[in-house]
């Protein structure tokens, strides 16, 4: 029983340290921040920093459909490199029957781009709205 | 590896796809509605002349994908049926404002999603074709997205199905987690040496939900009349034909192929739910005043009867599956077809309530002939597929002696006809000067009214002599040794 525990903690006391390390980075990086920082008052100063949406107030908010657009093509094109790590890490091994599925497989993700670009999904800022609106599009 | 033989196989799948990608360069290049529509069609009917080919070569088996006649016939079928929504959805988006294309881009996909379902033997190609056929149908029910039904039912039909792809995927992983298999002949050959277990039958009830919520089984039916009644004529009718069929074809090759779902709960509780599924379905028919809420409820007790041969599933429950799939789609797309056309071009929502249909015949009458064939046909009248189709259901139940499901068959044909005769009788009534949406004048002449009228005449060719269709089928499905 004594052996065990002795085994466990050779076998994790570098866990133990990360985790006490980490708490103590935290928090001096956030003592000495305010011991040693500035203070500014402001209204919007209190309020929780989420990546720049306001955290607090009504649901019914309006977001640019822009934002979703771009963080799901990252997605999609992101995931779909990850498939080539896979590739290029067998190139020699799967040889030319490797290559040309590949090669198909950029094929797609580069006729998938010049339509997106084509549709406009990748345009961030609005086109002026009077043509596009009264056809309906 | 990849041999000839598995490219000439993947032919067909191949095809669509490149169609697909096709469709997709040339709308980034130019927006032309006709052309679109041609390519996709010229590509459907390229792949299926190729799947002659790839039957006429024999069975070909890839780890992930099996081609043999089962495949074949769910890819048939999957096909056809793509290829009439296609050709209503050009009639129907003719007066749509918004972008026409992308419509046939998602069909597509979701057609080779379909057919890659059909021919899976491996968990992962059952996963990938699955969603592969669902994911363009979120976008294709929300495709007239201006309206707000159509917008409902495609966000309803994402939450909800979202939820049953979790249970599939948690039902896998747990028949993983008991077998350590992923293909499905090898995954159930484990489960029946490890003797199953509670695990197991988890896994296998869960996986139960998440194709029977695409099916639209009773207790998982609920999404059914909204998502049918919001969404745009072509894209219900697929949902309706082509989607469905080919996750039947997946469940009847899983119960077929599985010596480990022959045992005697699983047949209780696949009967159970054919049982409720007839009942409820037909039931909640009856209180409809809405065509594509009736025809989905329709299709609900339809599955019903088809899962009798799945409860059965020996001797001829393959091909009397697959006779009732055939008669089943083309008697749902001849009906979803007349309500596609009488909504076509698009203006606003569907024209599905029933008030639309008030004397149709003397306005229309060969569009209302043939609804009237549809409706007969759906409900099983002689001289028509529909009755072909349920002769061959209720004698699998006779002769296999499931005296309760022939019981259900017979109360829920008799509930049937009372509510498909109520539609019919709305047809022929004479019109009280109130006028119903209409078709356009020349829709005979346009390819959607042909795809109509011919599957009219299908459904009373088939009623009068079902031979070709039962001999081609009994090739197709008998099992090769």
């Amino acid at each position: 029983m004594e052996q065990n525990a002795t085994a466990i903690i050779a076998e994790h006391w570098a866990i133990g340290v990360f985790i006490v390390a980490v708490i103590a980075l935290c928090a001096f990086m956030i003592g000495v921040s305010s011991l040693l920082g500035g203070r500014s008052q402001g209204r919007s100063k209190s309020l929780p920093f989420e990546s720049g949406i306001v955290g607090a107030g009504s649901a019914r908010q309006r977001f640019s459909v822009k934002f979703y657009m771009v963080a799901m093509l990252f997605v999609i094109f992101d995931i779909e490199a990850v498939f080539l790590f896979a590739w290029s890490v067998s190139v020699k091994e799967v040889g030319w029957a490797g290559f040309w599925g590949a090669a198909i497989f950029i094929f797609i993700l580069l006729a998938g781009l010049v339509y997106d670009s084509r549709v406009g999904a990748l345009e961030w800022a609005p086109k002026s709205r009077n043509p596009a609106r009264k056809s309906g599009s | 590896m990849l041999t000839s033989a598995h490219m000439m196989a993947l032919t067909p799948v191949i095809l669509v796809c490149a169609t697909a990608v096709t469709v997709m360069l040339g709308i980034a290049w130019r927006r032309q509605h006709a052309a679109t529509a041609l390519v996709s069609i010229l590509g459907l009917n390229l792949a299926l002349v190729s799947l002659y080919l790839v039957y006429s070569a024999g069975d070909v088996s890839t780890p992930l994908l099996v081609f043999d006649r089962l495949s074949m016939l769910g890819m048939v079928l999957v096909l056809a049926s793509t290829l009439a929504c296609l050709t209503m959805s050009h009639a129907y988006l003719e007066g749509y404002p918004g972008r026409k294309e992308e419509f046939y881009l998602l069909m597509l996909c979701a057609a080779a999603g379909g057919m890659v379902l059909v021919a899976s033997q491996h968990l992962a190609t059952l996963f990938f074709g699955l969603e592969l056929l669902s994911m363009p149908l979120y976008g294709m029910l929300a495709y007239t997205y201006r309206d707000k039904r159509s917008l409902e039912s495609g966000i309803k039909y994402l939450v909800l199905s979202a939820a049953a792809t979790a249970f599939l995927l948690f039902g896998m992983a747990l028949l993983y987690s008991q077998s350590g298999r992923l293909d499905i002949a090898g995954l159930l050959a484990g489960l029946e040496s490890s003797g199953g277990g509670a695990w197991a039958l988890a896994g296998a009830g869960l996986m139960l939900v998440g194709l029977g919520f695409k099916l639209s089984i009773v207790p998982f039916h609920l999404w059914t009349p909204d998502v049918y009644q919001g969404g745009p004529g072509p894209a219900a009718t697929f949902l309706a034909t082509a989607s469905k069929a080919a996750v039947f074809i997946v469940l009847l090759r899983i119960v077929m192929v599985a010596p480990a779902f022959h045992v005697e709960w699983l047949h209780t509780v696949l009967g159970g739910l054919a049982l409720l599924t007839m009942i409820v379905g037909n039931l909640l028919a009856l209180i409809q005043t809405n065509l594509k809420r009736l025809l989905g409820y329709s299709s609900i007790a339809h599955f019903g009867y088809l899962l009798v041969a799945l409860v059965v599933a020996d001797g001829l429950a393959v091909e009397t599956a697959g006779i009732y799939l055939i008669t089943y789609l083309m008697t749902t797309l001849g009906a979803f077809g007349v309500v596609t056309l009488l909504s076509s071009p698009y203006s606003g929502e569907d024209a599905s309530a029933l008030h639309h249909y008030r004397g149709l015949f003397w306005r229309r009458p060969y569009l209302a002939a043939v609804l009237t064939v549809c409706l007969l046909s759906l409900a099983g009248i002689p001289f028509t597929a529909g009755f072909i189709g349920k002769f061959y259901i209720v004698a699998l139940g006779v002769e296999a002696g499931r005296w309760w499901l022939v019981g259900g068959i017979i109360a829920g044909s008799v509930i049937g006809l009372y509510y498909y005769l109520r539609v019919m009788v709305t047809l022929y009534l004479v019109e009280p000067g109130m006028r119903g949406r209409d078709a356009p004048d020349n829709w005979g002449m346009k390819a959607g009214g042909v795809v109509v009228l011919g599957l009219a005449l299908l459904v009373i060719a088939f009623g009068v002599y079902p031979t070709p269709v039962i001999d081609w089928m009994s090739v197709l499905t008998s099992p090769v040794h």
